[in-house]
Protein backbone atom coordinates (compact mmCIF):
# COMPACT_ATOMS: atom_id res chain seq x y z
CA UNK A 1 0.00 0.00 0.00
CA UNK A 2 1.20 3.32 -1.16
CA UNK A 3 1.24 6.30 1.20
CA UNK A 4 0.25 9.63 -0.31
CA UNK A 5 2.45 12.59 0.53
CA UNK A 6 0.82 15.88 1.89
CA UNK A 7 2.09 18.58 -0.74
CA UNK A 8 3.87 21.27 0.66
CA UNK A 9 3.69 24.27 -1.17
CA UNK A 10 6.17 27.07 -0.59
CA UNK A 11 5.75 30.39 -0.65
CA UNK A 12 8.03 33.11 -0.65
CA UNK A 13 7.68 35.25 2.04
CA UNK A 14 6.00 38.33 1.05
CA UNK A 15 8.04 40.67 3.40
CA UNK A 16 10.96 40.00 0.78
CA UNK A 17 9.49 41.78 -2.24
CA UNK A 18 10.08 44.54 -2.04
CA UNK A 19 13.54 43.83 -1.44
CA UNK A 20 13.08 41.81 -4.89
CA UNK A 21 12.31 45.07 -6.47
CA UNK A 22 14.82 46.69 -5.00
CA UNK A 23 17.20 44.76 -6.85
CA UNK A 24 15.92 44.60 -9.89
CA UNK A 25 15.80 48.37 -10.13
CA UNK A 26 19.15 48.47 -9.03
CA UNK A 27 20.01 46.08 -12.21
CA UNK A 28 17.77 47.83 -14.90
CA UNK A 29 19.60 51.16 -13.44
CA UNK A 30 22.60 50.05 -13.83
CA UNK A 31 22.21 48.51 -17.17
CA UNK A 32 20.67 51.46 -18.61
CA UNK A 33 23.66 53.60 -17.20
CA UNK A 34 26.54 51.42 -18.59
CA UNK A 35 24.49 51.66 -22.29
CA UNK A 36 27.47 53.11 -24.64
CA UNK A 37 27.02 55.56 -27.18
CA UNK A 38 28.35 55.65 -30.42
CA UNK A 39 29.15 58.50 -32.81
CA UNK A 40 31.73 60.33 -34.76
CA UNK A 41 33.95 63.02 -33.48
CA UNK A 42 34.77 66.62 -35.03
CA UNK A 43 37.35 69.09 -33.39
CA UNK A 44 35.84 72.31 -33.96
CA UNK A 45 38.24 75.42 -34.14
CA UNK A 46 36.53 78.19 -32.90
CA UNK A 47 34.04 80.29 -35.12
CA UNK A 48 36.07 83.33 -36.92
CA UNK A 49 34.97 86.23 -39.47
CA UNK A 50 35.39 84.74 -43.00
CA UNK A 51 38.21 86.03 -44.61
CA UNK A 52 39.36 87.37 -47.37
CA UNK A 53 37.29 85.65 -50.56
CA UNK A 54 40.51 85.55 -53.24
CA UNK A 55 42.21 83.43 -50.20
CA UNK A 56 38.97 80.85 -50.08
CA UNK A 57 38.61 80.57 -53.79
CA UNK A 58 42.38 78.69 -53.83
CA UNK A 59 40.11 75.89 -51.62
CA UNK A 60 38.00 73.41 -53.02
CA UNK A 61 34.13 73.87 -52.35
CA UNK A 62 31.57 71.39 -52.06
CA UNK A 63 28.10 72.85 -52.32
CA UNK A 64 25.27 70.03 -50.42
CA UNK A 65 22.06 70.10 -51.46
CA UNK A 66 18.93 67.32 -50.71
CA UNK A 67 19.32 65.72 -54.35
CA UNK A 68 22.98 66.82 -55.57
CA UNK A 69 26.67 67.05 -54.31
CA UNK A 70 28.24 70.03 -56.13
CA UNK A 71 32.51 69.78 -56.12
CA UNK A 72 33.74 72.69 -57.66
CA UNK A 73 30.90 73.33 -59.79
CA UNK A 74 30.62 69.51 -60.91
CA UNK A 75 27.40 67.86 -59.62
CA UNK A 76 27.97 64.51 -58.18
CA UNK A 77 27.20 61.31 -56.75
CA UNK A 78 28.23 60.36 -53.67
CA UNK A 79 31.00 57.36 -54.52
CA UNK A 80 32.02 59.37 -57.71
CA UNK A 81 32.64 62.64 -55.06
CA UNK A 82 34.71 60.61 -52.88
CA UNK A 83 36.89 59.85 -55.61
CA UNK A 84 37.14 63.27 -57.21
CA UNK A 85 37.90 64.44 -54.00
CA UNK A 86 40.74 62.09 -53.15
CA UNK A 87 42.36 62.51 -56.30
CA UNK A 88 41.86 66.31 -56.18
CA UNK A 89 43.62 66.47 -52.35
CA UNK A 90 46.19 64.10 -52.83
CA UNK A 91 47.73 66.70 -55.28
CA UNK A 92 47.89 69.03 -52.06
CA UNK A 93 50.74 69.05 -49.48
CA UNK A 94 50.14 71.75 -47.39
CA UNK A 95 47.56 71.58 -44.65
CA UNK A 96 46.09 75.15 -45.57
CA UNK A 97 45.74 73.41 -49.55
CA UNK A 98 43.47 70.51 -47.96
CA UNK A 99 41.26 73.17 -46.75
CA UNK A 100 37.22 72.04 -47.92
CA UNK A 101 34.61 74.93 -48.10
CA UNK A 102 30.82 72.88 -47.51
CA UNK A 103 27.99 75.25 -47.99
CA UNK A 104 24.61 73.60 -47.36
CA UNK A 105 21.70 74.65 -48.64
CA UNK A 106 18.91 75.09 -46.32
CA UNK A 107 17.23 71.71 -47.06
CA UNK A 108 20.06 69.30 -47.05
CA UNK A 109 19.01 66.23 -44.97
CA UNK A 110 21.84 65.38 -41.85
CA UNK A 111 22.14 62.36 -42.87
CA UNK A 112 23.36 63.56 -46.29
CA UNK A 113 25.76 66.23 -44.64
CA UNK A 114 27.10 63.24 -41.85
CA UNK A 115 28.25 61.03 -45.67
CA UNK A 116 30.01 64.37 -46.91
CA UNK A 117 31.50 65.69 -44.02
CA UNK A 118 32.83 61.85 -43.14
CA UNK A 119 33.77 61.07 -46.93
CA UNK A 120 35.87 64.80 -46.32
CA UNK A 121 37.62 63.66 -43.33
CA UNK A 122 38.74 59.83 -44.88
CA UNK A 123 39.58 61.89 -47.95
CA UNK A 124 42.36 63.90 -45.84
CA UNK A 125 40.78 66.77 -45.83
CA UNK A 126 39.94 69.94 -43.37
CA UNK A 127 36.32 70.62 -43.52
CA UNK A 128 34.62 74.51 -43.50
CA UNK A 129 31.63 75.29 -42.93
CA UNK A 130 30.22 78.40 -44.63
CA UNK A 131 27.33 79.50 -43.02
CA UNK A 132 24.52 81.65 -44.12
CA UNK A 133 25.19 84.32 -42.06
CA UNK A 134 28.73 84.81 -43.64
CA UNK A 135 30.08 83.01 -40.43
CA UNK A 136 33.18 80.08 -40.92
CA UNK A 137 34.04 77.53 -39.27
CA UNK A 138 36.95 74.81 -39.51
CA UNK A 139 36.55 71.50 -38.84
CA UNK A 140 39.43 69.11 -39.03
CA UNK B 1 1.72 62.52 45.00
CA UNK B 2 2.89 62.79 41.47
CA UNK B 3 1.71 59.63 39.49
CA UNK B 4 4.28 58.31 37.15
CA UNK B 5 3.64 57.79 33.53
CA UNK B 6 4.60 54.81 31.18
CA UNK B 7 7.06 55.77 28.93
CA UNK B 8 6.11 54.58 25.32
CA UNK B 9 8.77 53.42 22.73
CA UNK B 10 7.70 54.04 19.32
CA UNK B 11 9.78 52.16 17.10
CA UNK B 12 9.72 51.80 13.51
CA UNK B 13 8.60 48.32 12.39
CA UNK B 14 11.88 46.75 10.69
CA UNK B 15 10.22 44.80 7.94
CA UNK B 16 8.63 48.54 6.57
CA UNK B 17 12.75 49.04 5.76
CA UNK B 18 12.34 47.53 2.32
CA UNK B 19 9.72 49.36 1.43
CA UNK B 20 10.89 53.02 2.64
CA UNK B 21 14.05 51.85 0.55
CA UNK B 22 12.04 51.31 -2.80
CA UNK B 23 10.16 54.66 -2.24
CA UNK B 24 13.00 56.73 -1.78
CA UNK B 25 14.75 55.03 -4.80
CA UNK B 26 11.61 55.60 -6.85
CA UNK B 27 12.35 59.80 -6.00
CA UNK B 28 15.64 59.57 -7.13
CA UNK B 29 15.30 57.84 -9.77
CA UNK B 30 12.54 60.31 -11.15
CA UNK B 31 14.68 63.30 -9.92
CA UNK B 32 17.76 61.99 -12.06
CA UNK B 33 15.74 61.13 -14.56
CA UNK B 34 14.38 65.00 -15.18
CA UNK B 35 18.15 66.60 -15.20
CA UNK B 36 18.71 64.29 -18.25
CA UNK B 37 17.84 64.11 -21.60
CA UNK B 38 16.05 61.24 -21.77
CA UNK B 39 12.63 62.52 -22.20
CA UNK B 40 13.84 64.43 -25.37
CA UNK B 41 12.46 62.46 -28.71
CA UNK B 42 14.89 61.79 -31.34
CA UNK B 43 15.91 59.42 -33.51
CA UNK B 44 19.83 59.25 -34.84
CA UNK B 45 20.94 58.89 -38.03
CA UNK B 46 23.17 55.65 -39.32
CA UNK B 47 26.78 55.35 -40.38
CA UNK B 48 28.25 52.53 -41.15
CA UNK B 49 31.82 53.54 -39.35
CA UNK B 50 30.31 55.03 -35.82
CA UNK B 51 32.71 54.16 -33.12
CA UNK B 52 31.76 54.31 -29.14
CA UNK B 53 32.89 57.57 -28.01
CA UNK B 54 34.19 59.12 -24.57
CA UNK B 55 31.91 60.60 -21.95
CA UNK B 56 30.60 64.27 -22.58
CA UNK B 57 30.59 66.90 -20.37
CA UNK B 58 27.05 68.21 -22.23
CA UNK B 59 24.85 67.01 -24.54
CA UNK B 60 22.79 68.98 -27.36
CA UNK B 61 19.72 67.43 -28.98
CA UNK B 62 17.67 68.24 -31.93
CA UNK B 63 14.21 66.65 -31.44
CA UNK B 64 11.92 65.37 -33.81
CA UNK B 65 10.03 68.92 -33.39
CA UNK B 66 13.78 70.75 -34.33
CA UNK B 67 13.71 72.52 -31.37
CA UNK B 68 17.37 72.48 -29.52
CA UNK B 69 17.89 71.67 -26.14
CA UNK B 70 21.20 71.41 -23.98
CA UNK B 71 21.14 68.67 -21.33
CA UNK B 72 17.29 67.92 -21.58
CA UNK B 73 16.64 71.78 -20.96
CA UNK B 74 15.14 73.63 -24.18
CA UNK B 75 16.92 77.03 -25.09
CA UNK B 76 17.23 79.16 -28.44
CA UNK B 77 20.34 78.38 -30.44
CA UNK B 78 21.59 82.43 -29.45
CA UNK B 79 21.74 81.05 -25.81
CA UNK B 80 23.59 78.09 -26.56
CA UNK B 81 27.45 79.28 -27.18
CA UNK B 82 27.05 80.84 -23.98
CA UNK B 83 25.25 77.95 -22.07
CA UNK B 84 27.74 76.01 -23.18
CA UNK B 85 30.64 78.03 -22.73
CA UNK B 86 29.61 77.80 -18.63
CA UNK B 87 29.06 74.28 -18.45
CA UNK B 88 32.61 74.07 -20.30
CA UNK B 89 34.15 76.31 -18.65
CA UNK B 90 38.03 75.97 -18.10
CA UNK B 91 38.45 71.98 -18.99
CA UNK B 92 41.24 71.01 -21.22
CA UNK B 93 41.17 70.73 -24.62
CA UNK B 94 40.18 66.97 -25.32
CA UNK B 95 38.20 66.79 -22.46
CA UNK B 96 35.59 69.47 -23.98
CA UNK B 97 33.14 66.61 -25.39
CA UNK B 98 29.99 67.94 -26.67
CA UNK B 99 27.55 65.27 -27.50
CA UNK B 100 25.06 66.18 -30.80
CA UNK B 101 22.51 64.20 -30.87
CA UNK B 102 20.44 65.68 -34.49
CA UNK B 103 16.82 63.77 -35.45
CA UNK B 104 17.88 62.24 -38.64
CA UNK B 105 15.10 64.50 -40.41
CA UNK B 106 16.47 67.45 -39.64
CA UNK B 107 17.80 70.16 -41.99
CA UNK B 108 21.17 72.17 -42.53
CA UNK B 109 18.64 75.28 -41.23
CA UNK B 110 18.16 72.84 -37.90
CA UNK B 111 21.78 72.03 -36.89
CA UNK B 112 24.35 74.46 -38.76
CA UNK B 113 23.66 76.65 -35.94
CA UNK B 114 24.06 74.28 -33.51
CA UNK B 115 27.27 73.26 -34.87
CA UNK B 116 28.29 77.30 -34.77
CA UNK B 117 27.50 77.71 -31.14
CA UNK B 118 29.58 74.25 -30.26
CA UNK B 119 32.72 75.86 -32.19
CA UNK B 120 32.09 79.38 -30.57
CA UNK B 121 32.17 77.42 -27.14
CA UNK B 122 35.19 75.72 -27.87
CA UNK B 123 33.74 72.05 -27.31
CA UNK B 124 35.11 69.17 -29.19
CA UNK B 125 32.04 68.21 -31.42
CA UNK B 126 30.35 64.56 -31.12
CA UNK B 127 27.91 63.70 -33.64
CA UNK B 128 25.86 60.56 -31.40
CA UNK B 129 25.38 58.19 -35.11
CA UNK B 130 23.91 54.52 -34.87
CA UNK B 131 26.14 52.28 -36.24
CA UNK B 132 24.32 50.96 -39.93
CA UNK B 133 24.23 46.89 -39.79
CA UNK B 134 23.19 46.71 -43.10
CA UNK B 135 26.12 47.96 -44.93
CA UNK B 136 28.64 46.07 -42.98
Amino acid sequence: MKLQRGKVLVDPPASASSDIAFILIIFFLVCAAVQPETGISQVLPKTEEKKDKQEQSKNLEVSITPTSIVLNGSPLKLPEFAQRLTAALKQKTRDADKIVTVKSSPDTPYPLWIDVSQTIKEAGGILTLELESDRVINVE
Amino acid sequence: MKIQRKKLTASVPAFAMGDIGFLLLIFFVILARAQDDSHVQWQPAKLEEADMVAASLASVTIDTGFKTYLDGKELSNDELAGALMTILGDAPAGQRNVFLKVHKEAKASHFEPVIAAIGEAGGDLIHILEPDEQTK
